[in-house]
């Protein structure tokens, strides 16, 4: 079994900052880690193939600071590594993103199974999993609980909604994204790690894609962000109440009045 | 393939990760219980942590000793008797690496990134004389017959092979590898000491344990030269798990002193505080200095037995100190079994015995001086 893990680094720290001037969030100088959620799809990937056996490739788009994640992904045991990577592809919102991942699973060829996080924890959308289904025409699932190998062309998904519990069968090959409710992902491991820098990162511009150079980067982007902010902590008043418990009441029924 | 700062860095990262989910939360645990919960070891053992030092050939990852020592570091900051467990069995994978012959290593390295192994001097007639120990090996045919009493083993019970100092016939020191599935072979007590609950120290007794000639690590003769190597191995381990000591002690001192409040003045707002958090900090960072340059010197190939004693002595008795210290700015807390200073304070004091004392260290390290 084939499989490609699509997997997004994105900011360790939570305090994001953004750039006034572009909109854009500020990357640089902050840790990058994996994307949580892309990790529960390696483990999901990791027990599949351990299962059915096969390999796991980890796709990613970005720069080539991008290849740490990638290595940690290979640390828990992925067997090699795509990093789509180009100033063409820069300014991708996430058609133009899933369009571009779309046509790497193409050129790795012969893939069985495309699966990411259920969405990034920086922008949040969770659109690139789906996009890169519709590009493929491959069945997906989304929000994934449970993932099990059905028959050697097929598998089944539970999808917890509000209201009610889907459990589906797909035919391969198919794009699933995951929730983290699906598996605990395993650690990386010593000697995983140091494999993970004898395993081999192939790099791809788009000379190494047969692609539609409109449909990649900034061009290929109708979403227009107009305005990103972080919201403000706005502290209107703060009252400190008497240490005596009764007093307290006291004044806090009064500042409810 | 030679090792790099990145792969170092994944490693601690790893390490971190692994001592913050499993370890740090259930330190407390560990120490009450007096041992570690199950499934504990198998987890470490199934995350490859056994084999971080073992060469790649033997199936460990072979990172050098200072990673090795640094990742004890960080463990020790969750958790400290799981750091020494792992401080126990790489100080033994080191004496296989130097001394071990092709045929017993081949026998047994393949192993160790699954199982513990241990080294075994100390007698009850004494730790740190070892010339005067009873435990014998006895030459018959191509095999040698062990028969002896080993105790305060770190890991024992838990490790699975045990390197066993012993007596020839014509009094010559050697070390033999003895598995515990051999007959004659025998677990004796575990120790009940008041830190490193986690670890179990025990007795191992030999009666007439028939091992191969390929079992001797090194050569007749060469017993207390391995034991010396191996001391000096585990001090700078020991070094770095002491440096994780004090820095669990500090973050505890540190974190107290910004909540708790004396007339509305946070406790690190106070001089008598600053003077004490400040002492833990340095003492800390000489700690890590010292262990660090005993594992640079270790990889480097230059003399590091000094500066391992150095580490060892300084870093047990700052640990000590730094978590009296802790305890008196958490004041009746620190006192408690509530907040974790009294137990590293337990599991440090063990620090200042273990592997040699610290009179043994300063006899040592004063003996390297005179010899200058």
């Amino acid at each position: 079994m084939k499989i490609v893990v699509g997997i997004k680094q994105v900011p360790e720290t939570d305090s994001v900052k953004i750039d006034p001037n572009t909109n854009n969030l500020v990357r640089s100088g902050i840790q990058g880690i994996i994307n949580p959620f892309d990790k529960n799809a390696i483990e999901a990937a990791l027990q599949l193939r351990d299962q059915a056996g096969g390999e796991v490739i980890l796709l990613s788009m970005g720069p080539d600071s991008y290849t740490t994640s990638l290595r940690d992904g290979m640390a828990m045991g992925a067997d090699r590594a795509v990093l789509v990577s180009s100033r063409a592809f820069g300014g991708a919102d996430t058609l133009a993103t899933g369009y571009t991942l779309a046509k790497a699973i193409e050129a790795i060829g012969d893939v069985d199974l495309v699966l990411f996080g259920r969405q990034s924890v920086d922008a949040d959308t969770g659109q690139v999993g789906p996009i890169v289904a519709e590009f493929l025409q491959f069945p997906q699932v989304t929000f994934a609980e449970t993932l099990e190998l059905d028959s050697e062309k097929t598998l089944v998904a539970k999808r917890q909604l509000d209201s009610a519990v889907q459990d589906i069968k797909l035919t391969l090959p198919a794009v699933v994204t995951v929730r983290k409710e699906l598996n605990t992902p395993r650690y990386e491991t010593p000697v995983n790690i140091k494999e993970s820098f004898e395993k081999p990162i192939t790099i791809w511009t788009e000379a190494d894609l047969n692609l539609d150079l409109a449909k990649i980067g900034q061009a290929g982007s109708p979403t227009k962000v107009t305005k990103v902010y972080a919201p403000t902590k706005d502290v209107k008043k703060t009252v400190t109440l008497s240490p005596d418990p009764a007093q307290a009441v006291s004044e806090l029924l009064s500042q409810l009045d | 393939m030679s090792i790099t700062n990145d792969q170092t860095k994944m490693l601690i990262q790893m390490i971190k990760e692994f001592t913050a989910n499993e370890l740090a939360p259930i330190d407390m645990q560990i120490d009450r219980a007096g041992d570690y919960p199950d499934g504990l070891f198998q987890k470490v053992v199934n995350t490859g942590l056994l084999g971080i030092t073992l060469p790649r050939e033997y199936g460990g990852a072979a990172f050098d000793y200072q990673a090795a020592a640094e990742s004890l570091e960080k463990m020790a900051t969750g958790n400290a008797s799981m750091a020494v467990t792992l401080e126990g069995h790489f100080k033994t994978i080191e004496q296989f690496i130097k001394y071990g012959n092709k045929s017993l290593n081949d026998e047994y390295l393949p192993s160790a990134a699954k199982r513990i192994f241990a080294f075994s001097m100390t007698e009850p007639s004494g730790g740190s004389n070892p010339k005067g120990i009873a435990t014998r090996a006895i030459k018959q045919g191509d095999n040698w017959v062990i028969t002896g009493d080993k105790i305060m083993i770190t890991n024992g019970g838990l490790a699975e092979v045990y390197c066993v100092l012993a007596k020839t016939e014509d009094d010559q020191m050697a070390v033999f590898v003895v598995d515990k599935d051999m007959p004659g072979f025998k677990f004796g007590k575990r120790e009940d000491f008041i830190g490193l609950k986690g670890v179990p120290v025990g007795e191992v007794v030999l009666n007439h344990v028939v091992v191969p000639d390929n079992h001797l690590l090194g050569r007749i003769g060469q017993g207390l030269e391995i034991g010396d190597n191996a001391h000096a191995d585990a001090r700078v381990l020991m070094g770095a798990v002491l440096a994780g000591i004090m820095e669990h002690e500090l973050q505890t001192a540190v974190n107290y002193s910004k909540e708790r409040k004396a007339m509305d003045t946070p406790l690190y707002q106070l001089q008598v505080t600053q003077e004490k958090i400040a002492d833990i900090a340095i003492a800390k960072e000489n700690t890590t200095a010292l262990y660090q340059k005993g594992a640079d010197n270790k990889v480097a190939n230059k003399p590091y037995a000094e500066v391992a004693a150095m580490a060892k002595s300084y870093g047990s008795r700052s640990a000590v100190a730094s978590g009296d210290k802790a305890l008196q700015i958490l004041g009746g807390y620190g006192y408690s079994h509530e907040y974790p200073v009294e137990h590293l304070i337990r599991d440090a004091r063990a620090m200042e015995l273990a592997e040699g004392t610290i009179e043994k260290m300063n006899l040592e390290i004063t003996n390297a001086e005179i010899a200058k």
